[in-house]
């Protein structure tokens, strides 16, 4: 399977610091992936972009509450999609455990680029090395 | 994992920050002639290159000056007074992110689609009534207050209803001190809301806040460039220099356009700047001492003016949050000591250090005291406050902050050439500059030119000391929700519709928004409500980014 992978990555919340996912989007473009950003969204945008755009994988950038996040998963799977989820952001680590419990894997600040690209690969059933 | 390698450490590539090659050493003939007349005036004199006050810290100690805010405006009230008993001499109101930099109602469905995050990154502030709950017993009139309002759109109603609590205890607002900050960085660069009033209408709104401030609040500071926004999106120190003063720029020429207030009184109004300082203490303590020199160049010399008084850049600094590491992060505590240093060096009139979990969260209650305390033991036990500019004369930290000066006036003039600050956000050419340098932050983490100690080097896979992140109240949403309610309820509703009517017509017309906005928040106008009219009049601002 030679075909481009397509990754979802929006933000959960209202706060619009956007370092963090316009480093990682770059990150994974550079590294192959087709990102689609569809910015500051509700989980039902979220939910809707990952349906009409077919993705491999989705990403979310929290800059709030961990429950909000944890919406966006149960509402992406009673929707039916089963792509994996993968996220970044202040998340501590209480939120942290509460993500990962829900099979989400988190990029908490200070994750290199190369280990976030490496993850995305791994999780959209590419081989480790580029 | 990476620890330390001495093959790397000797191919180490000696720079600052924003990649001003360093030499081993530095000796007199590094100082240029020019930066040398700079140098020879003592501190409190034009240009202020060493300082903004003759004595120093000797006369007034810098501020401690800590962003503060959660939950409901009594959790919010709650840890100010806790920061203010502990030694805090200013205070810093955030208010909620969600509701304040859209300007929405906690009913608003943007809002309730999030209603977990309400109240995570300070309290909600719908009316007075819940600015007057946060100021409860807080003595405003001896202490010096930050009213909020970050972004620009949130300011007329941040402050105007920060000065409507202070009427109403009978203040004389002639002697009111404080600020607050409407800052073009973080609103259209750094922190990208997702409904903002057009950068045009923004500069309209802040040079309103300046006038009404000159005729009424002769000693609040009106608007705070906050070049720290610039810097911890990604712009280096210089660009922070170059883009702080053509912001400032903008506000002045339209002083001038105006001819509605002296340049003399603009420029103290303007004045007042935020930077950052981060890790690289040698060039940051040097970016301060350049930005007193650029600032008294530019009035001089675009402005004419002459009164030396009026030409003091009075400088805030924060640590940057994004030097803050969420990996061990008690290391944190030696980074905002450093960073907290280097602003002291710099001659800083006030600080505010970052909590050690930063990263995690928002400061829980004993990060918060720690960063107060990190700035009581500089005050008190280093003996840094006894000599003005004590790093001043040192060969490389002159040669250094010339270079500064000379790479920030070439970063301002790059801005003037395409169009100016404003034209450089609405066509994203700074936020196009800020992404290069963050990624190339992260390119020098991954291949090892950068160490982020506990993060790219020396990496423990379990810390010994773990500290989880605060985890604020959960009742924010409801309460907002329910006093709301209570409002609407119980204001009188025809003499709030009347006061919306005339911020209508004021944003509408070319009358000054300010006495308009007093008279809302008087009349318990929500936040909501204001924000509809913005919008309505004003429109959205076309961000060039997607994030």
């Amino acid at each position: 399977m030679n075909e481009q992978r397509r990754i979802l990555l929006a933000k959960t919340g209202l706060d619009g610091h956007w370092r963090g996912p316009s480093v990682v989007a770059k990150a994974l473009r550079d590294g192959g992936f087709e990102v689609i950003m569809i910015g500051m969204t509700t989980v039902d945008e979220i939910v809707q972009a990952a349906l009409d755009e077919d993705v491999d994988l989705v990403g979310l950038s929290i800059g709030g509450h961990v429950e909000v996040a944890e919406r966006a998963v149960l509402a992406l799977r009673e929707a039916g999609i089963e792509r994996p989820v993968f996220a970044g952001g202040v998340v501590p680590p209480w939120a942290r455990k509460r993500l990962e419990a829900q099979g989400v894997e988190v990029y908490p600040p200070g994750s290199q680029l190369p280990d976030i690209v490496a993850a995305a690969r791994r999780l959209t059933g590419l081989s480790a090395a580029q | 994992m990476r620890q330390f390698d001495q093959q790397r450490w000797l191919r180490k590539k000696w720079e600052t920050l924003s990649e001003i090659p360093l030499r081993a050493h530095y000796g007199p003939e590094d100082i240029p002639a020019e930066h040398l007349a700079r140098l020879a005036s003592p501190p409190g004199q034009a240009p202020f290159l060493r300082g903004a006050y003759p004595e120093g810290f000797r006369s007034k100690p810098w501020r401690i000056f800590q962003l503060s805010g959660f939950g409901k405006p009594e959790d919010e009230n709650e840890r100010i007074k806790f920061l203010l008993a502990h030694g805090e001499t200013g205070f810093l109101m955030e208010h909620d992110r969600n509701t304040a930099d859209h300007l929405f109602n906690v009913d608003h469905p943007e809002v309730q689609a999030r209603s977990a995050d309400v109240g995570l990154t300070g309290a909600v502030m719908q009316s007075v009534r819940d600015i007057a709950i946060c100021l409860d017993g807080i003595p405003i009139e001896s202490t010096y207050g930050h009213a909020g309002g970050a972004v620009v759109q949130h300011a007329p109603f941040a402050l105007a209803g920060y000065w409507t609590v202070a009427k109403r205890r009978g203040l004389d607002l002639t002697r009111l001190a404080g600020t607050g900050q409407s800052d073009y960085f973080l609103t259209y660069l750094g922190c990208v809301t997702k409904q903002q009033v057009p950068t045009r209408a923004g500069l309209r709104l802040n040079v309103d806040i300046m006038e009404f401030c000159n005729r009424h609040l002769p000693k609040w500071v009106p608007i705070s460039i906050a070049g720290y926004n610039g810097a911890d999106t990604g712009l280096n120190a210089y660009q922070e220099l170059g883009s702080v003063f053509a912001n400032a720029v903008e506000y002045l020429d339209e002083v001038q356009r105006r001819g509605s207030m002296e340049m003399e009184a603009a420029a103290k109004a303007v004045g007042g700047m935020n930077f950052r300082c981060c890790m690289d203490i040698f060039e940051e303590a040097s970016k301060l001492r350049a930005a007193r020199a650029m600032w008294h160049q530019l009035l001089t010399q675009r402005y004419g003016i002459r009164n030396e008084k009026v030409m003091n850049l009075r400088i805030h600094v924060v640590t940057a949050g994004s030097s803050m590491a969420y990996q061990q992060p008690l290391n944190n505590i030696a980074r905002g000591t450093l960073m907290g240093l280097a602003a002291v060096l710099g001659g800083a009139q006030s600080l505010g250090v970052s909590g050690y979990d930063e990263a995690l969260s928002v400061p829980s209650e004993h990060a918060h005291q720690m960063s107060v305390r990190i700035q009581q033991i500089l005050q008190n036990e280093t003996n840094v406050c006894g000599v003005v500019d004590p790093l001043g004369g040192s060969y490389y930290v002159e040669a250094l902050t010339a270079d500064l000066i000379g790479k920030g006036w070439e970063f301002f003039e790059e801005i003037q050439q395409r169009g100016g600050f404003l034209e450089c956000l609405d066509n994203g050419w700074l936020h196009a500059k800020a992404h290069q340098n963050q990624n190339a932050d992260m390119d020098a983490q991954a291949s090892g030119e950068r160490t982020i100690v506990g993060v790219t080097d020396f990496v423990e896979d379990d810390a010994p000391f773990e500290v989880d992140g605060f985890m604020g109240v959960d009742d924010s949403y409801q309460v907002a929700i329910e006093r709301l309610e209570e409002l609407r309820r119980t204001r009188d509703a025809q003499a709030a519709g009347i006061a919306l009517k005339q911020v209508h017509a004021a944003c509408k017309g070319s009358d000054n928004v300010m006495p308009a906005m007093m008279a809302a928040l008087e009349a318990d106008v929500s936040l909501g409500e204001i924000g509809d009219v913005f919008r309505e009049v004003f429109g959205d601002w076309d961000t060039p980014i997607t994030a």
